[in-house]
């Protein structure tokens, strides 16, 4: 894929917890669905599974590229439901670095890369309503408040 | 972003989008690829063209249709707002957990 329509999500977060608190919620599956999912089954070895059930019958799988706890974790990720999603399992990639502040904090660096260009995005146009207003749900996760776009959607 | 939900939230507009992915087609061609009749094509495609989903170019009489990717820019907009979300949620939770291991470390 060409740079120029390489699309991807890119953050940085500062965190108030050390670079081996925040490992355990990436990697621990009772810390894990506290911020994602409502059940995780997670491996964290190269080539172990990553199993995050996102809302009721929607699964991201992929699995573990790199662990380096607690500095780096790569992971690989998409939607189970391949017929409906533009981002099928193994499409896109998760990086997420920790570095330590030294203030006892953490930055946290994240990057989704991979994900579906317009192109793509356009091939898999039937996918679109459902792929969104499923994610739309899972976004809203614990701040139903803060989502209202989904309402606008009918 | 409304726009191109509501645009994309119906089948047959779906269909349209991936026919003229590719390359132009009129009203006339896209409408024989379906069951519906000529002026519904042209309803969608008007939405469709207002959601900023496809263009539209005049060649003499004819008005020819293609898919505009750029307008398909919500659904990275989307996952930006997906991931803001569930990363603010991460903080909130490890912050949390970490102000729990202070206390049991006094």
């Amino acid at each position: 894929m060409e740079a120029s329509t390489e699309t991807a999500v890119r953050r940085e977060i500062a965190i108030a917890a050390r670079p081996e608190t925040v490992w355990e919620f990436l990697v621990q599956p009772e810390k894990a669905t506290r911020w994602m999912g409502k059940a995780a089954s997670l491996d964290p070895r190269p080539g172990g599974e990553y199993r995050v059930e996102v809302i009721s019958g929607n699964v991201a799988l992929g699995e573990f590229v790199e662990v380096d706890p607690p500095h780096r974790l790569v992971w690989t990720w998409g939607w189970t439901d391949e017929s409906q999603s533009p981002v099928p399992v193994g499409s896109t990639r998760i990086e997420v670095e920790l570095e330590p502040d030294g203030d006892g904090g953490t930055l946290l660096r994240f990057t989704h890369s991979g994900l579906p260009d317009a192109d793509a995005t356009a091939k898999h146009a039937h996918g679109w309503d459902h792929y969104l207003e499923r994610l739309g749900i899972a976004a809203r996760g614990d701040d139903p408040g803060r989502d209202t776009w989904l309402d606008q959607m009918t | 972003m409304e726009a191109a939900l509501k645009a994309i939230a119906a089948p047959h507009r779906r269909q349209i989008l991936s026919l003229v992915r590719d390359g132009e087609l009129s009203a006339g061609e896209i409408a024989t690829h379906f069951d519906v009749t000529r002026p519904a094509v042209s309803q969608h495609l008007t939405v469709l063209k207002e959601a900023g989903l496809v263009d539209e170019r005049r060649n003499g009489t004819r008005r020819l249709y293609r898919a505009r990717p750029e307008g398909l820019d919500p659904i990275r907009e989307f996952l930006e707002q997906f991931w803001d979300e569930r990363l603010e949620a991460l903080k909130r939770e490890a912050e949390l957990e970490e102000r729990k291991k202070d206390g049991s470390e006094h």
